[in-house]
């Protein structure tokens, strides 16, 4: 059971979601260390405002 | 003639009585030894399952040293400060006379935390307040694994030494369970390490949507609060202070907001991570009343008193996850749930309150990775 719990949890990729607060524009891209919700993300690819990190979280990858 | 025909008949009669001989043997040997044969198989089992607890033990350990030298700025070897700080015990007060028994909890938990903190920053004076968090909590995971190993091998060799069937027979019981639990804490330990959201942080990432760009001020030990508005509510949001790995003082910190800061309060809402129970899915939502807080009480405690004392209404808001879920980086379904815990809040607040009514809103649980 515990193998099976790591296997598992092996297979997670943690995303970072970054959020324009002008136009609403979400990014997703994988979490880099020093990461964390709130922080000032990078610019807006769409109207170039500073985006904010709104939510971390793993997710299991797209299935092959 | 007789003789000779006489001779195979007999022959088989004796295999099948000795073989009936054997058959009720065994059976005696069961009834008498049975139970010997099953503790021996038992005792196995859970030496087998301690086994697994010594090695996360030691991971867990060496995690926690690593995680201090790969620092950079320790102060000499750490091993042994570490090794010592595994065993620190935390003496519970007496509570026979249960009277102000919450104070003193409170006191001696503050006083360990406090030392705590002081260890760490002596071993890595000059670190980033997140780090010192992250090995503050590192070390607390390795303390409790110590500790779990400790205890199931006391269980395990009291009950060997003096042959206690029932004592390994219900160690053996609960061993999945805690086996579950170690394996959820070992994980726990990558988490922290990159200061990832745990699924306990739920509740403070939905309290800092609530408190962007407005000024924070400490409210209690890493406690922050903002004061905003809400469709004509005065809304004051606190969570602990992020992205540090910090619960915070939640219940002290609402107890100074009513009694110290006199504000009149007509509501309080709790979000909180709750574990769930086996068959329910993770990330699942459930509303009620009450104070939404784990932990040792105190803050439970508090929050209870203070509330019935001034007649406010507690409304809980609960993010269902497994004890692992809790403890490792935050699944996608938890913080999904987020969008729909804000729906809840706002339509709470709406139809609870009204204008011009000052409400809190207080995300409980560990803010690591969580700023506000
Ligand atoms: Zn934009």
């Amino acid at each position: 059971m515990m193998n099976s719990q790591q296997d598992r949890k092996a297979k997670f990729i943690v995303y970072t979601i970054e959020e324009c607060p002008a136009c609403g524009q979400k990014t997703k891209r994988a979490f880099q260390l020093g990461d964390y919700v709130t922080k000032d993300g990078s610019k807006c690819s769409k109207c170039g405002n500073t985006t904010k990190i709104t939510s971390i979280y793993a997710e299991a990858p797209p299935k092959t | 003639m007789s003789l000779l025909s006489g001779l195979p008949l007999q022959f088989s009669i004796d295999v099948s009585s000795l073989l009936n001989v054997v058959w009720l043997g065994s059976i005696f040997v069961f009834f008498i030894y049975g139970q010997r044969l099953q503790m021996y198989l038992i005792a196995n089992d859970i030496s087998r399952a301690l086994n697994r607890l010594k090695i996360m033990r030691d991971k867990s350990r060496k995690e926690a040293i690593d995680y201090f030298t790969s620092s950079g700025k320790v102060t000499g070897d750490p091993t042994q400060r570490i090794d010592e700080f595994l065993d620190y015990v935390t003496i519970m007060p007496v509570d026979m006379d249960p009277r102000g028994v919450v104070e003193k909890v409170q006191h001696i938990t503050n006083t360990r935390d406090e030392r705590v903190r002081a260890e760490v920053s002596q071993i890595i004076p000059n670190l980033d307040p997140t780090k010192v968090s992250v090995a503050e909590n590192i070390l607390e995971i390795a303390t409790s694994l110590n500790q779990i190993h400790k205890i199931v091998r006391h269980y395990y060799l009291l009950g060997k030494k003096t042959n206690s069937y029932m004592l390994l027979f219900q160690l053996q019981m609960i061993m999945p369970m805690v086996l579950q639990e170690a394996d959820a804490l070992v994980n726990a330990v990558d988490t922290f390490k990159l200061g990832q959201p745990v699924g306990d942080g739920i509740g403070p990432v939905i309290a800092s949507r609530y408190m962007q760009n407005l000024p924070k001020q400490v409210v209690g030990k890493d406690t922050v609060m903002t004061v905003g508005e809400y469709k004509g509510r005065t809304l004051y949001v606190l969570k602990a202070e992020g992205p540090m790995g910090y619960v915070g003082e939640p219940g002290v910190a609402i107890q100074k907001l009513i009694e110290e800061m006199k504000v009149p309060l007509n509501a309080i809402i709790m979000v909180d991570a709750a574990l769930k129970l086996e068959g329910e899915k993770t990330g699942e939502i459930a509303e009620g009343v009450g104070a939404a807080i784990g932990g040792i009480g105190v803050d439970k405690f508090k929050i209870e008193e203070v509330s019935s004392t001034h007649k406010i209404p507690v409304y809980a808001i609960l993010v269902k996850q497994s004890i692992l879920e809790a403890i490792t980086v935050m699944r996608k379904e938890i913080a999904e749930a987020s969008d729909k815990v804000q729906v809840l809040i706002n339509r709470v607040i709406e139809e609870k309150t009204k204008e011009g009514d000052k409400v809190l809103l207080a995300g409980i649980g560990n803010t690591l990775g969580v700023g506000q």
